[in-house]
């Protein structure tokens, strides 16, 4: 020991300098570490002269993680060795401290000689990491890194050239110190960062828990069947409560089995066939297969998808079953209740023809030989009886008429709607002069708005304004004045078309009766007809998902609307 | 031995027949008329077989008159098997009918009927029908040549 007392003092309170500002710097645990040792062996280097170096143990392996040198050139020459790892097994010195303890070489002169230490010279293998760092040493002091019953790796501190005080016993107990102090701070530093890593295992179990419960709970209340099978064995490894109830077996009866252990043996043989088409194929869809479960056969609609792992290898077989056992009883029934419909509709049709064909033909007899008679023998008759005879074929067209009439009605019931587009003002023109030709000499000022146009049946249609025009035509017979409009205006957002007269009119009060078959709000004496012409309307009406409707005063005239689409909702 | 126009009718209703006579009396028309009840009696006149094997074959028909609805073979199978058959594919015949079903209409012209006439059961619109029906098919029309009749 050369140090007069100011030096020792000035070493001694750079020391504690040191080990505080050391201490401050671990104060706080932070897996920042490798920079705190960094700065450590930065301080080191400028109080103890004149190179630092921290090493760490890794495993079975050394590597600097830390080197500083008062020169600026020298640490130039050293900065390849950070992280360059080396074996434990090659290491002298690092290997010698945490086995033996601190070790104190104030003088290396005989190192400088041979540039070896006397160590090296054990084994040619010797790292050579070590042997660089102690090159140009003069002298050196090195401490183990250990806290906590673990070796953590060694702080190394080393004097260069000649002419400088010698490292001695305080340099060593500053050092130990400060190893001790880095030492525990980087063991506390690692506990943080494990308890850290520990958290995070913990809050993403936390979150994966959650979110496989978030999952079950989902496919636990989808009202669909849900079953997981695994890919190799296709035993079932999951199956939801819709499941249960549509099988009628608990999940505990279910899963590990496979198919063929559960179900019929064609069954079971169908759903493994499915099962290997979507783990070769992907999505398979199954709009309809049978399963026999302790409710009876259910008939579903099922998906089947493989569940890939992150390679693209399939791990598991999803299955979704919508249960349609319902739904295709209500379509079978539907397709009865058509069947039964269409057999009725062919027996109104072969009624309808019977009615065209059979009763007409006594009517026609009726009618001619009650011709024949007046011509025949119309002198041996007096008037009353020639009367008779006129009123007994009248009686005849009047059937023949009714029965033409229920004809067309069940006609407009039974055939088949077409629509098109109808010019209904050209519609009525036509059907006007038809009824002005067989009158000839009745004045009716016509009123027909232009460009009326239709999307409906033409036939029906058609059918519909000759029974409305009809009616006007012949309840304004008795008006001098008679006047006929068409038009069309709006009702419950779609077009109504109307056809308005003033002629005889009609009380509101029996506005319902209008519409019905044989209903007529005027004896057959003042007006004839049949009435049926407006149940024919209305039928039309409705065939085109409108309706029909009317308003009148009694000897003012009438108004009688009908629209041919459905009404648009308000 | 001179070739005889005669009318045929294919009417099973005996009031429906004694009307048409009468209309035809009404009208002026004087041929012969053949009556025939059903389809398959018309079948046979047609090609002189079983009841008609024997019937003069200077007998020719100017025009038919065929009911639809007729016992046994009905109207529509007695146009057919006339259409069918070269003998009779020319032969005049107007459908003669109480129905007024568009498919009824249809399928007789389609079958290559040459008319189709609503029987009216007014009888003044009847004997109307029936004048007109003799003007055109006994007075006016030139009946095709048969190679058999």
């Amino acid at each position: 020991m050369e140090d007069d007392g100011p030096s020792l003092v000035r070493r001694l309170r750079d020391g504690l300098r040191l080990v505080s500002t050391v201490v401050q710097a671990f104060a706080e645990p932070t897996p920042e570490y490798l920079e705190s040792l960094d700065a450590i062996a930065h301080d080191v280097a400028e109080v103890i002269p004149d190179m630092c170096v921290v090493l760490l143990r890794s495993g079975d392996q050394f590597s600097v993680v830390a080197i500083h040198d008062g020169s600026p050139d020298a640490r130039a020459r050293f900065v390849d060795l950070l992280n360059q790892p080396y074996p434990v097994r090659d290491s002298v010195i690092a290997a010698g401290v945490i086995a033996n303890g601190p070790l104190l070489e104030p003088w290396l002169d005989t190192w400088l000689d041979t540039g070896e230490h006397p160590a090296f010279q054990r084994g040619s293998q010797a790292a050579s990491v070590e042997r660089r760092i102690l090159s140009h040493a003069t002298g050196m002091i090195v401490a183990p890194l250990a806290a906590r019953g673990e070796s953590l790796g060694v702080l190394w501190v080393l004097r260069h050239g000649e002419g400088k005080p010698l490292l001695d016993e305080l340099d060593l107990e500053i050092i130990i110190d400060l190893a001790n102090h880095a030492a525990l701070a980087v063991s506390n530093a690692r506990l943080f960062k494990q308890l850290e890593r520990v958290e995070r295992l913990r809050v993403a179990e936390e979150r994966a828990v959650h979110a496989s419960s978030l999952l079950d709970g989902i496919v636990e209340n989808i009202p669909d069947m849900v079953f997981v099978k695994d890919a190799d064995q296709l035993a079932f490894v999951r199956l939801n409560r819709a499941g249960e109830d549509l099988l009628g077996i608990s999940r505990d009866q279910l899963l590990g089995k496979t198919a063929g252990e559960l179900f019929a043996p064609h069954e079971a043989e169908f759903f493994s066939a499915k099962d290997a088409e979507a783990l070769a194929t992907g999505l398979v869809e199954i709009p309809e297969e049978s399963i026999q479960t302790r409710h009876g056969i259910r008939w579903l609609h099922t998906k089947k998808v493989p569940l890939l792992d992150s390679a693209g290898t399939p791990r598991y077989l999803l299955g979704i079953s919508h249960d349609i056992t319902e739904r295709k009883q209500a379509i079978a029934e539907l397709s009865a209740a058509k069947l039964a419909a269409e057999d009725a509709n062919r027996e109104l049709e072969s009624f309808s023809y019977s009615v065209a064909h059979d009763l007409r033909t006594p009517l026609r007899a009726i009618d001619g030989f009650s011709q024949a008679l007046v011509e025949d023998y119309g002198d041996k008759l007096d008037v009353e009886g020639r009367r008779y005879l006129t009123r007994v074929r009248e009686a005849a067209q009047r059937m023949a008429e009714l029965i033409d009439d229920l004809l067309t009605l069940s006609r407009v019931t039974r055939s088949e709607l077409r629509r098109d587009r109808v010019d209904l003002s050209a519609l009525a023109h036509t059907l006007l002069s038809a009824f002005q030709r067989v009158d000839p000499d009745r004045q009716v000022e016509l009123s027909i708005s232009p460009g009326i146009v239709a999307d409906a049946d033409p036939q029906l249609v058609a059918i519909a304004l000759d029974n409305l025009l009809g009616n006007a035509w012949k309840f304004t017979s008795k008006r001098p004045a008679a006047r006929i409009e068409v038009g069309v205006t709006q009702a419950h957002g779609v077009p109504a078309y109307f056809v308005r007269d003033n002629g005889a009119g009609f009380d509101m009060t029996y506005r319902d009766k209008l519409f019905g078959v044989f209903q007529r709000l005027h004896p057959e004496s003042e007006f004839p007809g049949t009435g049926i012409g407006l149940a024919t309307v209305a039928r039309i009406a409705q065939r085109h998902r409108g309706r029909a409707w009317a308003v009148g005063v009694p000897g003012e005239g009438a108004t009688f609307f009908f629209t041919l689409t459905e009404p648009h909702a308000a | 031995m001179q070739h005889e126009h005669v009318i045929v009718l294919v009417e099973d209703n005996a009031n429906d027949e004694e009307l048409m006579l009468r209309a035809f009396r009404k009208s002026n028309i004087e041929n012969r008329v053949v009556i025939l009840r059903d389809g398959a009696e018309a079948l046979d006149y047609f090609f002189a077989r079983g009841d008609h094997a024997g019937r003069s074959a200077l007998e020719i028909a100017q025009v038919v008159l065929l009911d639809l609805k007729l016992p046994k073979v009905g109207g529509i199978e007695v146009l057919r098997a006339l259409r069918e058959d070269d003998r009779t594919r020319l032969l005049p015949i107007v459908i003669l009918t109480s129905s007024a079903e568009d498919q009824d209409l249809v399928r007789c012209y389609s079958l290559g009927a040459n008319s189709y006439v609503r029987k009216p059961v007014d009888f003044t619109q009847f004997v109307d029908a029936v004048r007109q029906l003799g003007r055109y098919w006994l007075m006016v029309n030139q009946a095709a040549p048969s190679s058999m009749m």
